[in-house]
């Protein structure tokens, strides 16, 4: 199947707005997850753990699909992918994800999507095997798209580089090859996301399917710790890879609109490959209260989780900000929603760092902080770079324009977002716990704060697809035209 | 208290990140050549690197001087209270419940079921220490209070329905 630039964008259109619907969807439960911690919501906690489980199954899914999206996006372009299995992936992921929401909602599944072994078989007669067995398969399901997805990502980059190292640009750090020959930075994000998910995705399929056997026959054991660590290894990392495959359209876009260079250098290329390496080990830091774990690998996921940031703050961020400095920039929905989720990166880091530390995790872990710091680097992060995205592929594909209530939509996310993720990090500092269908009067306040935002981001949020709504009709209406006239 | 310092330096970091990124917004509207731009910035990087990777590494070396997973070195003849517990759905088996204020106690903990979390509350509802209860292992808590009143136990882990309801009381006189 011949890729052209149209079928390109219309599938990418697909991706993007299956993506931003489903997340906007995932806000409106998260919203009624804080009213309810509020106390403004009556809920019962059988609804609120679903909800739960459905928001954070639901925004990890839905943005990495978008974030697929974008980095296929790119890619196509400089790579030959195959557009069958990016149309496979789809038709998986919306398998999956039907499944998923069966699982959840008529048949009463609530595990969080940490499924953690054996909650999914011993659930104290709150939902049953066929519920357990809908969201596990629907996972399995969706996560075999991603993997066959990456393992095309990964043949096509192979032909076109000869190997995922040279990828990486092990070639151009040992100096075997010039600077000027280094790999774009669209093929070392993607070689990067292609080795990352393909192992989670493979750690994730064998504990839902050790998850699966032991939900039909109860007989069949496994460890309990050894699936923590599979679980964790796969939600972190596939989680993780989502700002990795959108921070493509960061390096191609600002480099478009600043008409600055950004080009993959020595630096460049260390701090990806130190990216790579961090984001597969550093799972542990979820398991820090474990303290049956070996020291030194809880030792090692605070000293790679602190290095990890290095390549962000020293690489990435500060690359844009050099590019973006007195450049004359004309700032518009995509060039002001590229630049604030850097900010959103770099801002939701600080307090990930400071939760990674052991002793700080100790009084931090699993209280609410930790949605703290990743609404604010996934919302404002990663999430910002798809909708930027989505401006941009827009502007760039019809003559849509933009207009006040756009603007108003990227203010009113950006605070919106703030708000939201300086809740949660007050919560976490009163020790408020996570994943708790109720709270205490003390701890309400900020929940009640947090709802309020959200609904703030939810409404920016419809206005971002509202204008990518109003860009695929235009597109169908331009596509129609011109076949009347060529009729 | 370990949460305000978290809240506080986080604020500091924070609010950095947004002047530094409010400078770079507001001063992109000039236009300039971008190579002195990048030689000049390219030399600040290298000094700025530097720094952050020997701030981290200080910052390091001295938060993993004391770990929890340690067990501490007691007196002569202060031996500790062990105390065994066991989560379930939905609630706690702990051996005792009655401690003295200064007195050693190393909590056991593990689960029968599925895994939970075990966080220990002040009468101020601050957690002030918590490890994982899981199934088939045993984590260890090391704990000395030194205020007397009524602590709180609380799941920290998800563990289904009746999750927020595993609420337990401690006493230290």
């Amino acid at each position: 199947m011949e890729l052209t630039a149209k079928s390109r964008n219309s599938l990418v259109a697909m991706y993007l707005s299956v993506g931003g619907l489903i997340i906007l969807a995932m806000m409106i439960f998260g919203i009624l997850m804080l009213m309810a911690q509020g106390g403004m919501l009556d809920l019962s906690p059988a609804a609120f753990y679903q909800f739960l489980t459905i928001h954070g199954t639901g925004m990890v899914g839905a943005a990495a699909f978008a974030a697929a999206g974008v980095m296929w996006y790119f890619l196509s372009k400089e790579v030959k992918l195959s557009k069958k299995i990016f149309k496979l992936n789809a038709v998986l992921f919306l398998v999956g994800v039907v499944m998923v929401i069966i699982g959840v909602f008529s048949f009463e599944y609530a595990s969080a999507w940490t499924f953690l072994y054996p909650l999914p078989a011993i659930s104290a007669n709150a939902w049953g095997i066929t519920g357990a067995l809908l969201y596990l398969f629907g996972m399995l399901i969706l996560g075999i798209g991603f993997l066959l997805l990456y393992i095309d990502t990964g043949r096509a980059i192979i032909k076109k580089q000869g190997s995922l190292a040279k990828g990486l640009g092990w070639d151009v750090i040992s100096g075997k090859k010039e600077e000027k020959d280094a790999p774009t930075p669209t093929i070392v994000a993607s070689t990067m996301v292609t080795i990352v998910n393909i192992t989670a995705l493979t750690a994730g399929a064998i504990v839902l399917i050790m998850n699966i056997i032991n939900v039909i026959n109860p007989a069949f054991t496994f460890d309990p710790l050894l699936a923590k660590n599979l679980t964790f290894a796969f939600g972190h990392i596939f989680a993780n890879s989502i700002i990795y495959m959108a921070v493509i359209a960061v390096y191609e876009i600002l480099s478009k609109y600043t008409k600055r260079p950004w080009k993959a250098n020595k630096p460049f290329l260390i701090a990806w490959n130190m990216s790579t390496v961090f984001t597969l080990l550093i799972y542990t830091h979820h398991m820090l209260m474990d303290s049956v774990m070996p020291t030194w690998m809880l030792i090692m996921g605070q000293v790679l989780s602190y290095a990890n940031g290095l390549p962000v703050l020293i690489i990435t961020a500060y690359g844009a900000l050099m590019i973006v400095y007195k450049s004359g920039i004309k700032w518009d929905m995509a060039s002001g929603l590229i630049y604030i989720s850097m900010f959103g990166w770099v801002v939701g880091v600080v307090p990930a760092i400071i939760d990674a530390t052991i002793v700080v995790n100790q009084v931090m872990h699993n209280t609410k902080w930790v949605p703290g710091h990743f609404h604010l680097y996934m919302a404002l992060g990663a999430c910002a770079m798809l909708f930027g995205f989505m401006y941009y592929l827009a502007k760039e594909d019809s003559a849509i324009r933009t207009n006040a209530f756009d603007k108003f939509g990227l203010f009113g996310y950006t605070i919106a977002i703030l708000a939201l993720g300086g809740s949660f990090l007050v919560s976490g500092a009163l020790s408020t716990p996570r994943r708790w269908a109720t709270h205490f009067p003390d701890w309400m306040a900020p929940a009640n704060f947090g709802a309020v935002a959200g609904a703030l981001a939810a409404i920016a949020l419809t206005i971002y697809i509202i204008h990518f709504v109003r860009y695929m009709m235009m597109r169908n209406k331009q596509d129609k035209d011109v076949e009347k006239i060529s009729a | 208290m370990i949460q305000t310092v978290a809240w506080i330096t986080s604020l500091i970091f924070m609010s950095f990140v947004v002047i530094v990124f409010g400078i770079v917004a507001l001063k992109s509207k000039e236009k300039r050549d971008y190579e002195p731009i990048k030689k000049k910035w390219y030399k600040a990087r290298t000094f700025y690197g530097s720094v952050l990777v020997i701030f981290m590494l200080a910052v390091t070396i001295y938060t993993l001087r004391d770990l929890p997973y340690n067990q501490p070195v007691y007196g002569e003849g202060s031996e500790p209270t062990v105390v065994d517990v066991e989560a379930f759905q939905f609630g706690w088996n702990i051996s005792e419940t009655e401690f003295s204020a200064g007195e050693p106690i190393e909590f056991k903990v593990t689960a029968a079921d599925v895994t939970h979390g075990f966080g220990i509350y002040d009468e101020d509802m601050n957690l002030i220490a918590q490890t994982q209860a899981m199934p088939e292992y045993t984590n260890t808590v090391y704990i000395t209070f030194d205020e007397p009143g009524t602590y709180e136990i609380l799941c920290m882990e998800y563990c289904g329905l009746a999750h927020h309801l595993m609420i337990e009381e401690i006493v230290v006189k």
